[in-house]
């Protein structure tokens, strides 16, 4: 049996390769986000200003809904004609999967931040200027957490049918106290003493590290064949 | 039932039930006094700390019994999961509104963002989700198998949310001085509320089984596991 | 033991000289003792009892429901049994079986190919997965076999389901697998499909190759197969040589479950 990394990397490497022929879920996702930011835009920004505290709680709104999409794209790939049973009997780790879906959702995620960021900073104002990079660590590690328990929920109920909002419905909740811890964070460092909270920290960090290995345990007993 | 176990229950029930009745007549002003800063309204306070200790103690069960579903498959893991998931939400409710008459009590309004509060809300979230996405799902198995998954990272998220919450502002945290009385109060709360939850959890279980064999029946040869009855003799169908 | 009608395409450069140095195996392919399966309660399989040896061409039959696609999916490792032991090549089955699996090819009657990848580049990802050497020439070289070279670099997607399930052949036989299984393969397929999927399987057996077929169809799996299993109820009823057995017989064992 190959290396794991290999194997990760073949995987994902195929799962780059079908999202390039069609761009269809990175464009789908990134129009979502934008459209979600020109709605709320217009209702909360027109006119004052936004906050720091009020703009990241925005991006996650638009974040969370896109990246259930991808989450869903990425496992629905193998839904499809049984692609799933072709993995599961060739001589890999199922763990191997498990990383290679992360990864994947990772970077389309990543993908849509890139793109609906900067057109926050241009529609609300928002000026990161002084703290770019303690954005953009929030951001990063509450995305982890989040694709970590956005993959395995995908692969638990990509088999049934009313998908739709069922996975986005699974995963808001858990999610939940990455948006509070976010949102608090970004006011602290924008309103207030302008250093990162530790606590906050920390508790993002605790977040990833529990679900990562959580994911990674269960990930295989929710591949159904 | 069994006539024996008829008679356990109808016992278990009188006792809870009347000893929660009786836990509630204490709350008069005579028995448990009426505490200083608050007021009558501070008397919210007993169901409210028993209440969310068994809330937890709920979201426990989901925990182990969602372990225990996936790793024997077996459906009354699922049965207690799915169970002790509506007691949770049930008591989860219960501990929400009654943190909302205190605040409004103590701090004028229905709802504020604080630590408590929030932690609340999420974790009444969480189980009303549980719920919620049952119904979605339609083959059994993967009901239970998408449950059990859930039901682990709810009780996995739990400390977590607590801490982000402590991130939140805290209004003028009050801290209450208990007499005596007040704890002996107390412990007898926690004893009714603790056998309500337990006698709440152990029929819902129980009724989930009956549920479940009712619409699941199978045939004799194909059965392996006995919950005392089978609907009728069909033949099994994978 | 093998027959030697070897078809050089089908079978890769190396395993032809493996064969010729080591002799036909003594191992069983499949040998399973008293294999048991519940699922959720219900018992699917009980004290299956079956060994298949090296070149056997094997026809799972049975009713709906009577575990033969289960039996199937122990067999390709893609589900653990509750009960018993089973074991390929000799080797035990156990939690991790990953590498025996590089032994097993599959088809089902889903391709198990990406409908939106090319036929070329889903071959080449297995392939690739497979550890197999030079993929991309073993591709060119089944899809010219199943006829599908002029369209390799079309999407899946855009095939017939005969077409499709030919290029899902090609994508089992990547790796050379000594051990074939086929879960209702001819299902959904047009009569030519089917034609060619029955000549495949065939040269496959000549050469050498141990197939299992899971199969609706009685007639055609009594004249494809050497043997043939039939299951209900989750019990083996019957276990004899196809020739012994005619097509009125299984369905009456088949028929009532």
């Amino acid at each position: 049996m190959m290396p794991l990394y290999r194997q990760v990397i073949l995987i994902v490497g195929k799962d780059v390769r079908i999202e390039a022929r069609g761009r269809q879920t990175i464009g789908l996702v990134v129009v979502l986000g934008i459209l979600i930011m020109v709605v709320l835009g217009m209702g909360l920004g027109a006119g004052k200003p936004i906050s720091g505290f009020s703009a990241t709680a925005i991006l996650w709104v638009a974040y969370i809904f896109g990246g259930v999409l991808c989450f869903e794209k990425t496992m629905a790939v193998e839904r499809h004609d049984d692609a799933l049973a072709g993995l599961l009997v060739a001589p890999i780790d199922r763990g191997a999967i498990f990383i290679a879906k992360l990864i994947t959702n990772l970077v389309l995620i990543a993908g849509l931040a890139l793109v609906v960021t900067p057109v926050a900073i241009l529609l609300f104002r928002f000026d990161i200027s002084g703290h770019a990079l303690g954005f953009s660590i929030i951001i990063a590690l509450g995305m982890t957490g989040f694709a970590a328990v956005g993959t395995l929920f995908a692969a638990a109920v990509s088999s049934t049918r009313l998908q739709g909002g069922l996975l986005a419905l699974l995963v808001f909740p858990l999610s939940l106290p990455i948006i509070i811890v976010s949102t608090q964070m970004m006011r602290s460092l924008f309103e207030g003493a302008g250093s990162m909270n530790v606590l906050g920290l920390g508790t993002l960090a605790a977040f990833d590290v529990i679900f990562l290995i959580m994911s990674w345990l269960v990930f295989e007993l929710v591949l159904e064949p | 039932m069994t006539s024996g176990k008829k008679i356990l229950a109808v016992t278990f029930w009188i006792v809870t039930l009347t000893l929660f009745a009786w836990t509630i007549w204490l709350l008069r002003d005579d028995i448990t006094p009426v505490e200083r800063t608050m007021g009558p309204i501070q008397k919210v306070f007993y169901f409210h700390l028993p209440v969310a200790i068994n809330t937890f103690i709920a979201a426990m069960v989901v925990f182990i019994a969602s372990i225990g579903y996936l790793w024997q498959r077996k459906m009354w893991w699922d049965d207690l999961a799915s169970a002790a998931a509506k007691i949770a939400a049930l008591y989860c409710s219960v501990v929400l509104l009654t943190g909302m008459i205190w605040g409004k009590e103590a701090w004028g309004q229905w709802w504020t963002w604080s630590p408590r509060l929030t932690f609340s809300l999420v974790l009444w979230l969480l189980y009303v989700v549980y719920l919620m996405i049952r119904p979605a799902i339609e083959s059994p198995q993967r009901r239970a198998l998408v449950s059990s998954v859930y039901g682990i990272a709810a009780f996995l998220d739990v400390p977590v949310v607590y801490l982000s919450v402590k991130l939140m502002p805290d209004i003028h945290p009050r801290s209450i001085e208990l007499a005596p009385a007040m704890k002996v109060t107390l412990l007898w709360w926690f004893v009714s509320v603790s056998l309500l939850m337990w006698g709440l959890l152990i029929t819902r279980y129980r009724i989930n089984r009956r549920v479940r064999d009712l619409n699941y029946p199978v045939g004799d040869e194909t059965r392996t596991e006995s919950s005392g009855r089978v609907a009728r003799a069909a033949g099994g169908a994978s | 033991m093998t027959v030697c009608a070897v078809q050089p395409e089908l079978q890769s450069e190396e395993r032809i000289a493996e064969e010729r140095t080591e002799g036909a195996a003594s191992v069983d392919v499949v040998a399973s003792r008293e294999l048991g399966k519940e699922i959720d309660d219900r018992r699917i399989l009980r004290d299956i009892n079956i060994r298949i040896g090296s070149g056997d061409f094997t026809a799972l039959l049975g009713a709906n429901g009577a575990g033969k696609t289960t039996l199937l999916k122990i067999i390709a490792t893609l589900i653990p049994a509750s009960e018993g032991t089973i074991e390929l090549f000799g080797t035990r089955l156990t939690r991790e079986n990953g590498a025996v699996r590089s032994r097993i090819g599959l088809i089902g009657h889903g391709m198990m190919l990406y409908r939106d990848l090319g036929i070329l580049d889903n071959l080449l990802f297995f392939g690739r997965l497979y550890g197999v050497r030079n993929p991309r020439q073993r591709a060119e070289v089944l899809l010219e076999q199943v006829g599908l070279h002029h369209r390799r670099f079309d999407a899946v997607g855009t095939l017939s389901r005969g077409m499709a399930q030919r290029a899902s052949i090609a994508r089992a036989l990547m790796h050379d697998p000594e051990l074939l299984l086929a879960d209702e393969p001819f299902a959904g397929l047009d009569a030519p499909s089917a034609a060619m999927l029955e000549g495949v399987l065939q040269r496959l057996n000549e050469s050498g190759k141990t197939i299992v077929l899971v199969n609706h169809n009685v007639g055609q799996s009594l004249e494809l197969a050497g043997r043939a299993v039939v299951l209900r109820q989750g019990r083996v009823v019957i276990d004899a040589a196809a020739e012994e057995l005619t097509t009125g017989e299984v369905l009456k064992e088949v028929g009532g479950s």
